[in-house]
């Protein structure tokens, strides 16, 4: 960018040129560059389509732009390529000349690369295959067509349109009434008024406010604001600037938390450019309001997500939680009254500006307004991230869009709403995903983690994962968090040992009930959540392992083991090879034995053990010393 | 006015504008019995004609007087200079005059009539807050233009220790040196690897130096001092006790505090880290797909513990919540690469390339 954006005229003037610049170049290769597809060696991919796009002189015609994520990770990298309107996905370098060669030189189709749904008609377009055709993506939309580093891509797609609106027609207490008739409730997981937050603070005596965006995504498992922040990072600072306006501050925070490197970086970026293009600072469009954002890491606490205890690490101090009566509205950052969202709240505001309140009242549910991003991973065949009208149901998302249970599974339970949230059993599929719904069924909306398990998946361990993880979590200034999350860890410990005793179930019922009524902060209060859910919904997994010391879907380690079958093993010895500790011995073509005292039980050699031998049992209960054979030698 | 007109061209650390001369006399007493330097004026338009000469680091004010109030020349102290600490003294001992003071600029308020402690007490904060926000610049190490600072002088020790090893000189050290030395003896055995306290020394102060260019990068920002240790952390790759007890004499922050963050935080380290860093996902979407007995395995190949480092000091394990591309579950980082649901020979075969690119280094 090199002209200065200092009015309304200027920014319709740029992005003329913008869009201009875009249509320069007739065919575009557009690959994601999340970090899910990184992982999956993107970078690398893109860079071989620069490489063969200019072996074959195509540069001139050709557009290769990165960008954030698809949402589709499962099938990572994913490729489409425009005005071709074809998707490739699990693109590798070495299809690279391929598709130049064929698809761009000739206009053909590389059908291997397609999508293949279950019927095997291979589908060539993104918005055909499956996982996007039910979902509504209007936040996500962009993330597929903007290169996140780039201003004029983000203003060629109308971005801050809706700040320009704003400052010039609209004044801030019209701005504040637009998002609380909008039925708009934070995304970050509580679910509040998020116009009702915007008021008090605009209302709050103090003359210095501030506003703050919240990316501190700790639930293990959820990464919709890392993709929203990575992707289409000036979606949120032109959220975070009419909020600005709206509230009457004039700085703004966005917390992120280190441990996102590329987020990090482009929410940095955008920041720069916003400045120096004069979006950000003093006189924002001649307008006359001044606004600033610096960004702030997150050094990696679960509980510095809270709102209170985000403020206190700005400030430079531990992350921990205070009371909540004194509301942040008024007594916020630096004690001046500051207004905090989340990510995604924060991008739903220039959506809202520009679709107008019927447009955005038009989806969702009675209390839930708008849209909801999922990160739907775990048992479910098609991990991803998915944008869903507030109201779908459970079994749509699971089924419809995740396309089921990998390998023809049973469904066990949804879990939603992080370590906060609950346990939903397969007989609550047709509950509609809205913030009340949730709470209702016991779970709650949380930041939108959903995570699928199958019937290889032990409600009592996963249980005692998330209560673990609280119990690492809790800052440990209160002592209810503190010590009740340590009990309730400790017993689950002992129940998933084989050590459960008649009595825990109640203790633990007694130790929820403190942790709800005399914790500091949501995380102590919202800590009974899995723990009630799972003992609602799955008693007699619980009294499996406490009774009988028997671990239904044999995760517990503690209370099954591994044996090999000598009638069927052939002594391929690949498990022999495969077992990190040695505990597998054995001669060729002789049944291989396992070693009881060294198997840490990482399940390596039933791995890979060949489907039609299928010599490595998995058996209930310890290992019965006869079972043991002396090696057979010839 | 007379004492006004005398005083011209002397600089001073205190001005008193007070009416009352009993009250400026005794002030005056006081603050030099301590070793300030005060100048004294009646009224406010004196008093502001001083501040501006002389430039004061602390202005102690009264807030009835005639001509001008004290609050008018509260309100334009900033104008003259920022950095001025005001204190205000008040007559009333009215809590509303004194936190109307505050509001506008003032850093504490005394009340009439008031001891001497008390005076001293408050004005030593004072000078305190403005070393904080004037004092530790920079440490420019070719032309050092302002007053060197004790940290300075500690600095210079360690460079003299450096020397004094370096020459293989031999003789006493002076008390400080000797405690400097015995910091480099800490972080030898600390470091294993480091068996010369030549090395060891030269490494504090490297760290050191490190500390005070991301200090600067910062501002010398107390609020900015868990970014400044995120900085350090990836610079560094852990954090030393010498950095962060030299981290708590640059930004004034307690070593007390300087812990309490680095133990709270997962990001930081105070242990030295391996030159690899293998990190297993242990979110949940990992841990429903077998992570856990992943974790396992790649503990018993490297044998090292979640958390621990091998004595080669090659890998370091991190089980850590969430690396975020659920895609791959379960997923490991082995530096800055990932890999999904990686078998035994994978394992083998990233850890045994990541050995072989330390031993070409």
């Amino acid at each position: 960018m090199n002209t200065k954006i200092a009015t309304k005229s200027d920014l319709d003037r740029v992005r003329g040129e913008a869009r201009k610049a875009r249509t320069a170049k007739p065919v575009e290769i557009t690959v994601c560059s999340g970090t899910g597809c990184l992982a999956a060696k993107s970078g690398g991919l893109a860079a071989e389509f620069d490489r063969v796009v200019a072996l074959h002189d195509l540069q001139h015609r050709v557009e290769v732009r990165r960008t954030g994520c698809f949402g589709f990770c499962e099938r990572g990298p994913v490729v489409v390529i425009h005005p071709h309107n074809v998707c490739y996905l699990q693109v590798k370098e070495a299809d690279v000349e391929e598709i130049i060669a064929r698809t761009i030189v000739e206009g053909e189709t590389v059908t291997r690369l397609l999508y293949v749904d279950d019927k095997g008609r291979s589908i060539r377009a993104l918005e055909d295959i499956p996982f996007y055709a039910k979902q509504s993506r209007v936040l996500l939309d962009a993330n597929t067509k903007i290169d996140p580093t780039s201003l004029d891509d983000y203003i060629a797609q109308g971005g801050y349109g809706a700040l320009a609106r704003v400052l010039t027609s609209m004044k801030p207490e019209e701005v504040v009434d637009l998002v609380k008739k909008s039925g708009l409730r934070g995304r970050g997981g509580g679910g509040f008024p998020t116009g009702r937050k915007w008021e008090s603070t605009r209302n709050a005596a103090e003359k210095e406010k501030y506003v703050v965006v919240n990316a501190d995504e700790g639930d293990p498992g959820a990464y919709m604001d890392r993709s929203l922040l990575e992707g289409n990072p000036h979606s949120i600072l032109e959220g975070l600037i009419i909020g600005g306006y709206a509230i009457g501050a004039h700085q703004g925070y966005i917390y992120v938390r280190q441990e996102y490197p590329l987020a990090v970086t482009n929410a940095q970026l955008a920041i720069d450019s916003a400045r120096e293009a004069g979006l950000l600072g003093k006189n924002i469009l001649g307008t006359g309001f001044d606004f600033d954002v610096k960004v702030h890491r997150g050094a990696g606490a679960f509980v510095s997500g809270e709102s209170t205890a985000l403020m206190r690490a700005i400030e430079g101090f531990v992350g921990a939680p205070r009371p909540k009566y004194v509301h942040t509205s008024e007594f916020g950052l630096w004690n001046k009254p500051t207004t905090l969202n989340n990510v995604e709240t924060w991008a739903n505001v220039p959506l809202l500006v520009n679709l107008g309140l019927d447009q955005y009242r038009a989806v969702g549910t009675q209390g839930s307004k708008g849209t909801k991003i999922f990160s739907l991973v775990g048992k479910v065949c098609n991990t991803g991230l998915v944008e869903v009208p507030m109201g779908m149901t459970l079994r749509e998302i699971v089924y419809d869009i995740g396309g089921g249970i990998p390998k023809g599974k049973q469904l066990k339970a949804v879990q939603t709403g992080g370590p906060s949230g609950g346990f939903l059993p397969a007989s609550k599929l047709d509950l509609p995903v809205d913030f009340d719904a949730l709470t209702e069924a016991g779970s709650m909306m949380g930041s939108g983690g959903l995570i699928v398990m199958d019937e290889d998946t032990c409600i009592v361990d996963t249980t005692r994962y998330y209560v673990n993880f609280l119990a690492h979590e809790s800052c440990g200034q209160c002592v209810p968090c503190r010590e009740g999350l340590r009990q309730l860890s400790k017993i689950l410990d002992n129940i998933v040992a084989g050590h459960g005793k008649a009595g825990d179930i109640e203790m633990m019922e007694d130790l929820c009930e403190l942790l709800e009524g005399a914790s500091l902060c949501a995380l102590g209060q919202t800590a009974p959540n899995p723990v009630r859910s799972a003992l609602a919904h799955f008693r007699a997994e619980f009294d499996a392992h406490i009774l009988e010391h028997r671990c239904p879907s044999l995760v517990c380690k503690s209370l099954h083991h591994y044996a090999i079958d000598k009638d069927r093993c052939p002594g391929c010895m690949l498990c022999v090879s495969a077992c990190p500790t040695e505990a597998i011995s054995g001669v060729r073509k002789k049944p291989v034995v396992l070693d009881q005292a060294k198997c840490i039980k990482c399940g390596n050699c039933m791995d890979v053990c060949p489907p039609k031998v299928n010599a490595v049992l998995k058996l209930p209960g310890s290992p019965k010393p006869a079972t043991q054979q002396p090696v057979v030698t010839t | 006015m007379v004492s006004f007109v005398q005083n011209l061209g002397s600089s001073a650390d205190v001005v008193v504008i007070d009416d009352e001369a009993s009250i400026r006399e005794g002030c005056r007493q006081a603050l030099e019995s301590e070793g300030y330097r005060a100048l004294l004026a009646d009224n406010g338009i004196d008093g502001l004609e001083m501040v501006k000469q002389v430039r004061p680091r602390v202005v102690l004010l009264d807030l009835r007087m005639p001509g001008i109030s004290g609050v008018e020349v509260l309100d334009r102290l900033p104008g003259i200079d920022p950095r001025i600490i005001p204190i205000v003294i008040t007559g009333y001992g009215s809590v509303d005059t004194a936190v109307n003071s505050m509001r506008r600029g003032a850093f504490d308020f005394i009340s009439k009539p008031f001891d001497v402690d008390a005076l001293l007490n408050t004005v030593g904060r004072a000078m305190k807050r403005y070393e904080e926000t004037v004092e530790p610049q920079p440490l420019a190490p070719k032309a050092p233009a302002r007053p060197a600072t004790e940290p300075d002088a500690i600095l210079k020790g360690l460079e003299a220790v450096g020397e004094f090893y370096q020459a293989g000189t031999q003789g006493s050290l002076s008390e400080t040196l000797c405690a400097l030395e015995s910091e480099a003896t800490y972080h030898a055995r600390k470091l294993g690897r480091i068996h010369e306290k030549k090395k060891a020394v030269g490494e504090l102060i490297e760290d050191v130096h490190l500390v005070d260019r991301v200090v600067e990068r910062h501002d010398f920002r107390k609020n900015a001092l868990i970014q400044i240790m995120l900085d350090l952390q990836s610079e560094k790759r852990w954090l030393p006790r010498h950095m962060l007890m030299w981290l708590s004499r640059r930004l004034n922050i307690p070593v007390a505090r300087i812990y309490e963050v680095a133990h709270f935080y997962e990001a930081f380290s105070l242990e030295p880290q391996g030159a690899h860093t293998v990190q297993v996902c242990l979110g949940t979407a990992c841990h429903v797909r077998r992570g856990p007995q992943l974790a396992d395995s790649i503990s018993s190949v490297l044998g090292v513990k979640p958390g621990g480092t091998d004595d080669k000091l090659q890998f370091t394990l991190k089980q850590v919540h969430c690396l975020g591309c659920c895609a791959l579950a379960p997923v490991i980082k082995v530096d800055e690469t990932y890999y999904g649901n990686p078998s035994l020979d994978d394992l083998k075969a990233i850890f045994a390339s990541c050995e072989k690119k330390e031993q070409e280094r």
